[in-house]
């Protein structure tokens, strides 16, 4: 009967140990971290969720924060940092459950959702009430003539010219115009190995390509994808900023794999030295040096359609803020708005994130050390910024909507007019 | 004397007198409910509440956040089930879940049988159950991160095959790929559990199959097969169930693309709830996909009982 | 005899051991890049062609996750987390499975259906009236809440893979010790669980796994840095501009490293013999 003798020792083990557990449990509970203990003698503690402190260097978010809470004794600041590919669902789990923090960080593309589900507060309204001087704000972002999110900070995506391989092939500046950029991309990707002239991001689960590397070209020629605020894709500046890419696709001149390529792949296919050209945001700049000092590289306005002379739309994505509807302390939460974005609060945040600033008058100090984020700060200030998808309802979906109909156009199941009128179909329905 | 277990041993063991019967099943009632109440309880508050309210939220229009719910009856449903991309994606799950099981049950089976040998000495084969192991390792968004690196058109796989295929982003190849990427990450969940299955077998079955002269595959087919089935059964249920809920690891990879061609229910119904905001819809999908998985656990459950 | 079985023998471990060698590589390759990945620098990781080990092969990333407080507590949260619930859940699915294996009970066919199933809905539905419940609870941001949620994900798949280890035991044995007047409890923990720890190991590991790798309720269910796990801490390395693709292939080994020394303590038990003689009367 050796069973039963194992079994002696065995089981009763087992039983400790889960008592053990247990009563480890009871202890960890009593004392697990992060709970929201009201903090002492009156202070008002307010949450900031974003996802802006893992991607700015060490430390440096918090001691902005900490200067914060200097100038304004009696509130305190709780940075809630998430990972951004999750923020949205985040954001919306806690307005659900009435725990979302005070102060959110959000994405154009977000606004009009949030606002329309009255998750977030009516900005407009507490700007009046704090008699806020609202010209300093260089954007808001409005819904129904209210404003719900101002952008901080703005990453604006220019055109990144690898210039190496651009002299390689035979172009001796970067395309300004689209036959030009036609050209040039034809002629890199005819250098044959890996290299590929332009590079197109296209996956459906983060269908911002749609926005920065598709829509900009309508933009960079003064063109819209609405009218009157209602879709309007069938229209000339999208469907020759349409056929324009699939040309380009057709002969060839774009990487491989941009039915599922997101926009940090693009960076390290550039940053590799295998990609002529690529639209990309400006908080690359440094990255792209970091990662591969050798390479040498140019930036410049998105080329247009030959002979425009009118502004050229800049597409950009902001670091949007936010106040929670339900909020107990929205005194305190605008207080720490104002402060992001006053004039050097706002420079400095710009200086870290090395993006440009929300307000109109700050001017980061990249500007003044290096010559490619002034090139890009003088092509910010001779167009205009252009995103015509923020604020706009689902604004992300429409994205992946255009998205899968274009991938259709290009793998060859349909022409271009009809992915554009049954994309137009498809937005129609979500409006 | 050798025990086997036959089902006619099995039922001349179980079987007793009517009377006993009755008394004994009136004391087994309370004492299952009492191993089963721990279990209930959890499952009850911390999973039956949450299914209702969204089998709840399947019949009314707005919720979540919106401010005005009411209750819609089936219409919901109806409008779910004409809708050409629900089907696709139910399509597109049921290939993807059929084929990773079959291949996770063909491999798990072999690699476990390749493991459990003795022409192999301790060392080795604690080296090798190691290295078989690690695809189990993972959490899946790295899995997913990974085999993106390796599936890039000028990635490593590429170079080794001196080939520029898209692997991820073709949409012929893309549902395959995503077939295989899920095959490598879930087949040593039935590795390990057969492994642990084959040390049940008594060993003197086997012998005594050995001696009435049946090779290594006859034994196989056997003695070892209808040992493991009670195990394989359930693995199979659990990993088609499983399978079918798989989001991350196909949102990260393709998210449902290129065009439609990975589009599953777990992606169909994530964009409903968080691209589209509409939890109704949402909800209804979810209450559609635990329907289809109703019928399988029924099956199961009544194969379970069969045996005995 | 002994001289061609001899021989069969040896051409049967040669198979055996090429069979092993191409599972190896299937297996164990993409991991082994990944290794590799974890001593680049972010910039070589995407470099054609591709090498294993590169100029400057480094343990930066490791340097950095290793001296990070913040990263620290993420694998203690995990630690606790899941060895919590490896325990809780072997316990009370260890109950569970033996009412269902020997039991035949009024609504047990039910239950079996029910328990079965509930792991069917989609957990991205099942998100925001679960979270709030456990907000309702006073469950949020603590350790029982997780570990609790673990526990209903794992149960089902507990009680069903130990009722059919279960199963595969006669019921001979259990009516062997009551005969001595011994109860259920006393059937149940002292022969078949001996019996079955490969079985009740094979499923301790996976749960612990399960515990250890979940990401979407972990982040839901928890608000301060400090209680956060570690497939949330490898997450927050996938910036909106940037992935640090070397930390998150060295936060990867690092996490799971403890899962496998686990699976290789306990893979012993999967020796043919331990239990198998235990079966004679």
């Amino acid at each position: 009967m050796t069973t039963v003798k194992r079994g002696r020792g065995l089981a009763p083990r087992i039983l400790g140990a889960a008592t053990a557990a247990l009563a480890l449990l009871a202890v960890a509970a009593c004392s697990s971290g992060g709970s929201d203990k009201a903090a002492s003698g009156g202070d008002v503690t307010i949450e900031f969720a974003q996802w802006w402190e893992p991607e700015l260097p060490t430390g440096e978010f918090r001691g902005l924060m900490d200067k914060f809470e200097a100038e304004n004794p009696g509130i305190k600041v709780k940075l809630v940092s998430g990972p951004y590919a999750s923020t949205k669902e985040q954001l919306f789990a806690g307005a659900a459950s009435g725990t979302m923090p005070d102060v959110v960080g959000l994405d154009g593309a977000w606004v009009n959702d949030f606002a329309k589900q009255g998750v977030i507060s009516d900005l407009s309204e507490l700007m009046k009430q704090n008699n806020y001087d609202e010209s300093q704000l260089a954007s808001q972002i409005k819904v129904d003539d209210k404003t719900y999110m101002i952008p901080v900070v703005n990453f604006v995506y220019p055109m990144f010219s690898n210039d190496s391989l651009l002299a390689k092939a035979g172009v001796k500046a970067p395309p300004t115009t689209r036959t030009e950029f036609a050209d040039a991309a034809k002629k890199v990707s005819a250098l044959g190995g890996d290299t590929s002239g332009w590079i197109l991001p296209l996956s459906l689960e983060t269908p911002n390509g749609v926005q920065n590397d598709v829509m900009s070209w309508v933009w960079a020629s003064g063109g819209s994808m609405l009218k009157d605020g209602k879709p309007d894709l069938t229209n000339e500046a999208v469907t020759s900023a349409t056929n324009f890419v699939a040309d380009l696709y057709k002969d060839k001149a774009v990487a491989p794999g941009a039915f599922t390529m997101k926009e940090q792949d693009k960076v390290e296919q550039f940053t590799n030295g295998r990609v002529g050209m690529m639209i990309d945001s400006l908080a690359h700049i440094n990255l792209i040096k970091q990662n591969n000092p050798e390479l040498k590289f140019s930036i410049s306005a998105i080329p247009a359609e030959d002979g425009f002379t009118g502004k050229r739309g800049i597409p950009y994505a902001s670091w949007g803020i936010g106040i929670s509807e339900n909020s107990e302390h929205k005194d305190a939460a605008f207080k720490l708005v104002s402060y992001l974005m006053s004039e050097k609060t706002n420079g400095d945040l710009a200086t870290m994130a090395k993006a440009f600033p929300g307000n109109s008058s700050s001017v980061p100090d990249f500007v003044k050390d290096d010559e490619l984020f002034k090139k890009a700060f003088d092509i910010y200030k001779a167009g205009y910024p252009a995103n015509e998808f923020t604020g706009l309802p689902v604004a992300e979906d429409l994205m992946r909507q255009f998205g899968e109909q274009l991938q259709a156009a290009l793998d060859g199941k349909q022409s271009v007019p009809d992915a554009l009128k049954k994309a137009q179909d498809s937005w129609m329905g979500s409006f | 004397m050798s025990l086997t277990t036959t089902p006619e041993r099995r039922s001349i063991v179980t079987g007793v007198a009517p009377e006993r019967r009755r008394r004994r099943n009136a004391r087994t009632a309370v004492e299952s409910y009492a191993f089963l109440s721990p279990t209930l309880i959890l499952l009850f508050v911390l999973m039956i509440v949450p299914i209702v309210m969204v089998i709840g939220y399947s019949f009314q229009d707005n919720v979540i956040l919106k401010k005005s719910s009411h209750f819609v009856g089936l219409s919901n449903y109806v409008e779910i089930l004409g809708n050409g991309d629900f089907w696709r994606a139910t399509a597109n799950t049921v290939v993807f879940c059929a084929a990773s099981v079959v291949a996770h049950l063909v491999l798990g089976l072999g690699f476990s049988m390749m493991l459990n040998s003795n022409l192999i000495g301790g060392l080795s084969r604690t080296i090798f159950r190691a290295l078989y192991v690690l695809p189990w390792l993972f959490t899946v968004a790295v899995i997913a991160v990974l085999w993106r690196m390796l599936l890039d058109p000028n990635g490593v796989i590429n170079y080794l095959l001196h080939t520029k295929t898209e692997w991820l982003a073709s949409p012929q190849l893309a549902l395959g790929t995503v077939i295989f990427i899920n095959i490598w990450a879930g087949y040593p969940f039935f590795m390990v559990s057969l492994l642990a299955g084959l040390q049940g077998i008594p060993a003197d079955l086997h012998e005594a199959a050995a001696i009435d002269g049946a090779g290594p595959l006859q034994r196989f087919w056997n003695v070892t097969v209808p040992q493991l089935r009670p195990i394989i059964v359930s693995l199979v249920l659990l990993d088609f169930i499983w399978t079918s809920q798989q989001f991350a690891l196909i949102w990260m990879t393709t998210g449902g693309g290129p065009i439609n061609v990975t589009e599953m229910l777990s992606t169909f119904t994530y964009k409903l709830a968080f691209a589209k905001y509409d939890f109704s819809m949402a909800s209804t999908s979810a209450v559609l996909v635990l329907l289809m998985s109703m019928v399988l656990a029924v099956f199961y459950v009544r194969h379970q009982n069969k045996k005995d | 005899m002994t001289a061609p079985s001899a021989a069969r023998r040896t051409a049967a471990k040669s198979w055996l051991i090429v069979g092993l060698i191409i599972g190896a590589v299937f297996a164990a390759g993409p991991v082994l890049w990944m290794l590799s990945s974890s001593f680049k620098s972010n910039a070589e990781i995407f470099e054609l062609p591709p090498r294993l080990i590169t100029d400057s092969f480094s343990f930066d990333a490791y340097v950095k996750i290793f001296t990070s407080a913040q990263t620290m507590r993420f694998f203690l949260n995990s630690y606790v987390v899941a060895g919590a619930v490896t325990l809780l859940t072997l316990v009370v699915a260890i109950q569970a499975a033996y009412a269902f294996s020997r039991f035949d009970f009024r609504g047990k066919k039910i239950l079996n259906v029910l328990i079965v199933s509930v792991q069917a809905v989609p957990p991205i539905t099942l998100l925001i009236p679960y979270f709030g419940l456990v907000v309702g609870l006073k469950l949020y941001n603590t350790y029982p809440g997780l570990i609790l949620t673990y526990m209903v994900f794992t149960l089902p798949y507990a009680i069903i893979m130990l009722t059919g280890y279960f199963n595969t035991l006669p019921k001979e044995l259990d009516e062997a010790v009551r005969v001595d007047g011994a109860g259920s409890m006393t059937a149940l923990w002292r022969i078949l669980v001996p019996i079955s720890i490969p079985g009740i190991v094979s499923i301790g590991i996976y749960t612990f796994m399960i515990a250890w790798n979940e990401y979407l309720f972990a982040l839901t269910l928890t608000k301060s840095i400090d209680m956060r796990t570690v497939p949330i801490g490898i997450q927050l390395l996938m910036g909106q501009h940037s992935y640090e693709w070397n930390q998150i292939m060295a936060m990867s080994v690092l996490g799971s490293i403890p899962v496998l020394v686990l699976f290789l303590f306990f893979q012993r038990y999967f020796i043919s013999g331990l239990t198998a003689g235990s079966v004679k009367s």
